[in-house]
């Protein structure tokens, strides 16, 4: 059995070559016990659980077939107990000082009069509604579900990569791949206090049932998805069968008289919670884009009228714009008055003349992104990038720099993963799902995406990524 | 119950009992044309055209076969693998599973799991080609393995809800539909009263007749290994225990949307089915005596069509 490391990054489970971290030393052993051919088999038989169950993604623009499986690679990651109380407090340290900062947004808005964040970056952005200036949410609670992105540089150090307030993805896939590692591998789970997380539609259903408008009187909660041919459709349908309640599309639902309704074979039904899966723009195409034709004509009305929650609130994506990212530790102290728990990467915005100057400068030596894109498109990876490629990106920035950020290209972690029949290095990021509804809940773990091709730093399902468990180890009991 | 999600489950029930109807007949088809072509080449060759009445719209695939090709193989080619006929297996099943994921939270994991699972190992099959009649043999008699192991896991493992009886009921419409489709395609031949020259090979033809309709086992309890024409005219008319027979299956049509409509309410669709049972009922003297079998399978299917309009009209549009 071969085991490579990258020199370059942190190895999350190699200490020194051939040494594993203490708590990876049981799992690297039972690696070890197994022969290559019965590793191939169980690999042969995980890949066809996936597609026997339908466990896929759409790919945008893909003309083949467009569904396609999430590849799950069987080496678990796993998480300290300590190392994981940090993560926790930081991640409930920094929702809940998004939150804050969204009510005080679209409320007071004391952090742009006290110049902590600049208004002209926040009433520029496409994300901020301000159709729903001072429209509050019941609980006051905008960011219901939060994926973030953290990773983990040369040193091991645990940093923010990106937060996701609108509607994040991937957790559908943190509760399969546990299943199936569950039934290809179960020796693995013999060595670990590996904590569940199987609890996860639970606690997500009556975090939407405690942020309806009214609560105490079984709201009626439904998923609401742009369809079948969304790339989650598989995690929309998930969700709703693991908490029971029904897969709606906008054109199951109407509004009258200020509520919502979906459409049923016994005539109308009120909704009461909406945990909506399509974007701002495409709700509602009376009050957003309308030309949307996967929304509720009038939802927002209903909304403001306080007849129906939706979930994450719209609005909510103004928190995760990646130039308002790099305030997001300033926020922190200023909401809190606390140092955020977790560091976060350096980040210039493209909006500051000089953070600009740099950005074109140093291209060559800097991640640049979009601020309105994500899946990892619209990128550019400087130190990977040929000068023309370089050029043509800096020319367009140039012409609309408000919408660039750029960050220092960090060295993702490494974590073994096979490969053709080898354990080979491979990037890793890890999403936690943080829950808001009575409080502040994190599930133990997230999900785990790696790059699959040699050298890639680009985790994406829709770029070749793939996923792994994430096993957060529960306290030695004393 | 999500009219959408009615519907879809509507659907997938057609489209599981249509895709289990073209299997079946394909193979008894390739079955019974293997028995007589040495005895009576035109006769095989009219059991495969019948297909094309047995599914109007349906057309042969465009493909050159090879000149040595049997004449089956377009037949078994268009009516199992061709995803782009609307009757083949393969399209029924793609919609089967279409509508199944589009609403798969209301399925159990086993159901879908089984539909996914056919569907899978068709494609792949369908991606391979299949290159002699024995093959398709084999890989029809997989397929219906896996439909009929979908349709099993929807019995054993479904809650008997509106769910379960949308798509009972769609089931149901198609089985009875097509069960009428395939009896005026063959009745004309069958009943051709023309002096029968060869009468091993016309009792034949009943007894394929009855299996196309997957009812010959049934129909010999019933009546034992008696194949009088009328006998299995009445059978697959107007018995009351056969899941084929015109009659059951209305009656399942009927039992449905009697579970599904309030007590004391009569909706359209409950309406027309309720004609339909009455007749398949009570009309079986008179049927049988005037002999007008055609003109009354074509009532009865027009029947269902308007039943089809109404139950669309009644719950999937709201």
């Amino acid at each position: 059995m071969k085991w490579a490391v990258d020199r370059r990054a942190f190895d999350e489970v190699f200490e020194q070559a051939s040494r594993p971290r203490t708590h990876y030393e049981p799992l690297v052993s039972a690696l070890e016990s197994f022969t290559q051919a019965e590793l191939d088999r169980r690999e042969r038989l995980q890949k066809l659980s996936l597609l026997d169950q339908g466990i896929t993604f759409t790919v945008y623009g893909d003309e083949q077939g467009t569904e396609r499986i999430f590849p799950f690679d069987f080496v678990p990651r796993i998480i300290p107990a300590a190392e994981w109380r940090t993560i926790e407090r930081g991640l409930v340290q920094r929702i809940t000082a998004l939150n804050l900062f969204i009510l005080d947004v679209y409320t007071e808005q004391r952090c742009l009069k006290d110049g902590i964040v600049p208004a002209e970056l926040i009433f520029s952005r496409q994300e901020f509604k301000r159709e729903l200036l001072g429209v509050v949410p019941p609980r006051r609670v905008w960011t219901h579900i939060v994926g973030t992105d953290i990773i983990r540089d040369d040193q091991g150090e645990y940093l923010v990569l990106e937060d996701n307030c609108r509607c994040p993805s991937g957790v559908s896939y943190v509760l399969e791949n546990r299943n199936l590692l569950n039934r290809v591998f179960p020796e693995f789970f013999t060595h670990y206090p590996v904590r569940p997380i199987k609890d996860y539609p639970n606690l997500l259903l009556d975090t939407l049932r405690q942020s309806a408008p009214r609560p105490s009187e079984s709201p009626v909660v439904v998923v609401l998805s742009p369809g079948l041919h969304n790339s989650a459709f598989y995690e929309h349908s998930f969700l709703a069968r693991e908490m029971g309640v029904d897969l709606v599309e906008g054109r199951d639902l109407l509004v009258e008289d200020g509520a919502v309704y979906m459409r049923t074979t016994q005539g109308k039904q009120k909704v009461d919670m909406i945990y909506r899966r399509v974007d701002d723009d495409f709700l509602d195409p009376l009050a957003f884009r309308r030309d949307s034709l996967l929304g509720v004509p009038g939802l927002i009305n209903a909304y403001r009228e306080g007849n129906v929650g939706l979930a994450n609130a719209p609005g909510a994506g103004v928190a995760d714009d990646k130039s308002v990212y790099a305030f997001v530790p300033a926020l922190i102290s200023y909401y809190m008055g606390e140092d955020p728990v977790l560091p976060q990467v350096p980040t210039y915005l493209g909006f500051r003349r000089q953070d600009l100057a740099y950005m074109v400068e140093h291209a060559h030596e800097l991640v640049v992104k979009t601020t309105g894109d994500s899946g990892g498109y619209n990128m550019l990876m400087g130190p990977f990038a040929t000068k023309k490629e370089i050029q043509g990106y800096v020319e367009r920035m140039k012409k609309n720099p408000s919408n660039y950020i750029a960050q220092p290209l960090v060295q993702l972690s490494t974590h073994p993963t096979y490969v053709n029949g080898d354990f080979q290095p491979r990037r890793i990021d890890l999403r936690p799902f943080v829950l808001y509804g009575d409080a502040v809940r994190v599930l133990p773990g997230g999900l785990t995406r790696v790059a699959l091709r040699p050298g890639s730093y680009v985790v994406n399902s829709s770029q070749g990524g793939g996923s792994k468990d994430t096993w957060v180890l529960a306290p030695r009991r004393r | 119950m999500l009219s959408r999600v009615a519907d879809a489950l509507y659907w997938m029930g057609r489209y599981l009992e249509r895709a289990e109807h073209c299997t079946r007949l394909l193979l008894v088809t390739e079955d019974f044309s293997t028995e007589i072509l040495a005895l009576h080449e035109e006769l095989a060759r009219a059991e495969w055209a019948d297909l094309l009445a047995i599914f109007p719209g349906s057309r042969l695939t465009r493909r050159a076969f090879p000149k040595a090709a049997p004449f089956a193989f377009p037949y078994l080619t268009s009516f199992y693998l061709d995803d782009q006929n609307p009757y083949s297996t393969f399209f029924s099943l793609r919609k089967a599973r279409e509508n199944a994921r589009a609403v798969r939270e209301a399925l159990t994991l086993e159901v879908f799991l089984g539909l996914n699972d056919a569907y899978h190992a068709l494609e792949a099959q369908a991606r391979r080609g299949i290159r002699d009649v024995p093959a398709f043999r084999d890989a029809l008699s997989a397929t219906q393995k896996g439909l009929l192991g979908t349709v099993g896991a929807i019995a054993h493992t479904l809650t008997r809800d509106q769910g379960w009886l949308f798509l009972k009921l769609g089931e149901a419409i198609e089985r009875t539909a097509r069960t009428a489709t395939i009896l005026i395609a063959k009745l004309p031949a069958l009943l051709d009263p023309a002096p029968k020259t060869d009468i091993p090979l016309y009792y034949t033809r009943w007894r394929s007749l009855l299996r196309g309709l997957a009812s010959l086992e049934n129909y010999r309890k019933a009546r034992g290994a008696q194949m009088e024409p009328a006998l299995v005219l009445r059978f697959v008319l107007f018995d009351a225990d056969a899941p084929r027979a015109l009659n059951y299956g209305c009656r399942a049509v009927k039992d449905c949307l009697d579970r599904l409509d309030k007590p004391g309410e009569l909706t359209a669709p409950a309406r027309i089915v309720g004609r339909l049972c009455s007749r398949l009922s009570y009309e079986d003297r008179e049927v049988m005596r005037r002999g007008d079998y055609l003109g009354f399978l074509h009532s009865v299917l027009a029947g269902l069509d308007q039943a089809h309009e109404a139950i669309a009209a009644q719950y999937f549009v709201t």
